[in-house]
């Protein structure tokens, strides 16, 4: 038997890579439209920009930890891999993104009151128990033996997402409230040249959040494919 | 709840009161835990007045909050020891009445440390506080008491299946009981401060009871899941 090196990369499932596609378009858009076509804000200038970004980010991060909430619970419910697979490859994305809305907040901040963070800005406070309750998922997943991990991070993404909006709330209560209101009960507090364009990125956003979650997912299905033909090689000799 | 169920529950209950009247350990512990913890806030935060009392709430309910960490990691712990763990899990005993026993153990611990830290607290801290804003303050410890017990008796039982349990308990529990240290702090502060104001302090139980009712609605959907054996 002549044992042969394939060097050719297995080509990416084409839903991903339509979505990677999709991704990269609707993010590219995002970056022109924000920084180039829309208006400039009379009262908070060029650092106003950045809310295309920080509002459209923090938003994806809250349908992430939704999505790994509903995984969570389906995979309560049937056990199926894919579901854990999903769930945590949804909270590792909504992690990132509540970092990357504190850091993006946290700029704003220093362009509008001249510093880096203030403990009286709610959503920054919020994000920041946010990311607490969320990195705690990890170290739970990671401190679990091996055959409850899957259970417990489901377990754990159902209560943290239900701490959520306590976090929100206890911290509104705890605060005064001085952040820019971008969205009321009442809709979009801008007009339509600049929401237009927060669209587009929020959409962005979400597209590259399924993107990674899909590339996450068949890297985890890849490497227990892996693990099974390490098993099996072992076995053999 | 039938009458088997209520039999299991209260002997389950009596099981860890009568192992922490002779151990003594849990409850001891946390008292003199949250108190040292008092101490050493009252430093931390710098104020050397006479009354403190605007950071009279703050201090007792971050002192609580650290005290039933240490408690809630205690929690299996005489199972897991006298390696009976195993025992007690295939015991025909439905899980959603080990997790109640846990709430109802874990309360009454709380509520222990509180008859001492509160009153200690207030006499640290507070000038002048009223009695009838010491009566309004018990009944907000339990309420928030069921806000930590639950999401304590939860994360436990996870911990327990975990390396490292007495450094998971912490960094699983503190994020989630900050809505409950942040409104139980400020309904304190509400009825201890010069006058007490009373819509301010029902509106902070109110959430707090919020809290409790989404804690136990989750700690029900999911506990079988966790001790799923």
């Amino acid at each position: 038997m002549s044992l042969t090196t394939d060097t050719t990369r297995p080509a990416a499932p084409r839903h991903i890579l339509a979505l990677g596609v999709l991704s990269a378009v609707l993010m590219g858009l995002a970056v022109v439209g924000a920084l180039g076509i829309a208006p400039e804000d009379a009262d908070q200038g060029v650092v106003q920009r950045i809310f295309y970004f920080h509002v459209a980010v923090a938003i994806a991060s809250m349908v992430a930890f939704g999505v790994g909430c509903v995984a969570g619970i389906v995979f309560l419910r049937r056990g199926t891999t894919l579901w854990d697979d999903i769930g945590v490859s949804s909270v590792e994305v909504g992690l990132v993104y509540s970092v990357l809305t504190i850091i993006t907040g946290s700029i704003w901040a220093k362009g509008a009151w001249g510093v880096w963070w203030r403990w009286d800005d709610v959503r920054l406070v919020s994000f920041l128990l946010i990311i607490l309750l969320y990195a705690a998922y990890f170290v739970l997943r990671g401190s679990a033996e091996p055959d409850r991990q899957a259970r417990f991070g489901a377990v754990y993404a159902v209560f943290a997402f239900a701490a959520v909006p306590l976090s929100f709330y206890s911290v509104r209560i705890a605060q005064s409230f001085i952040h820019p209101v971008v969205f009321t009960s009442k809709g979009a507090n801008m007009p339509g040249s600049m929401l237009v364009w927060f669209v587009v990125s929020l959409a962005g956003f979400l597209c590259l959040f399924a993107t990674l979650v899909a590339v996450e997912v068949q890297q985890r299905r890849a490497q227990r494919a892996l693990e099974r033909l390490k098993r099996r090689f072992d076995h053999v000799h | 709840m039938s009458a088997s169920r209520g039999r299991q529950l209260r002997a389950l209950v009596r099981k860890d009161l009568q192992l922490e009247a002779r151990t003594r350990e849990t409850v001891t512990a946390m008292a003199l835990f949250a108190l040292v913890a008092m101490v050493v806030f009252q430093f931390a935060v710098g104020q050397r007045s006479d009354d403190a009392t605007g950071v009279a709430g703050g201090i007792i309910w971050a002192t609580i909050a650290l005290a039933a960490v240490l408690g809630v990691g205690r929690t299996w712990v005489p199972e897991r020891e006298q390696r009976v763990l195993h025992g007690v899990l295939v015991a025909p005993v439905p899980r959603l009445v080990m997790l109640i026993a846990r709430v109802i153990v874990l309360w009454l611990f709380l509520l222990a440390i509180e008859v001492l830290i509160v009153p200690l607290g207030v006499v640290f801290f507070v000038h002048d506080a009223s009695p009838e804003g010491l009566a309004l303050v018990a009944g907000l410890c339990a309420v928030a008491n069921l806000a930590i017990a639950v999401p304590g008796a939860l994360l436990a039982s996870m911990s327990v299946f975990s390396r490292a349990r007495e450094l998971v308990i912490p960094v699983l529990l503190l994020p989630a009981l900050v809505p409950v240290v942040i409104a139980a702090a400020g309904g304190t502060h509400a009825v201890l401060g010069p006058e007490v104001q009373m819509a301010e302090f029902l509106g902070y139980c109110r959430f707090l009871a919020v809290c409790a009712a989404v804690f136990c609605l989750v700690a029900y959907a999911t506990f079988d899941h966790v001790l799923d054996d």
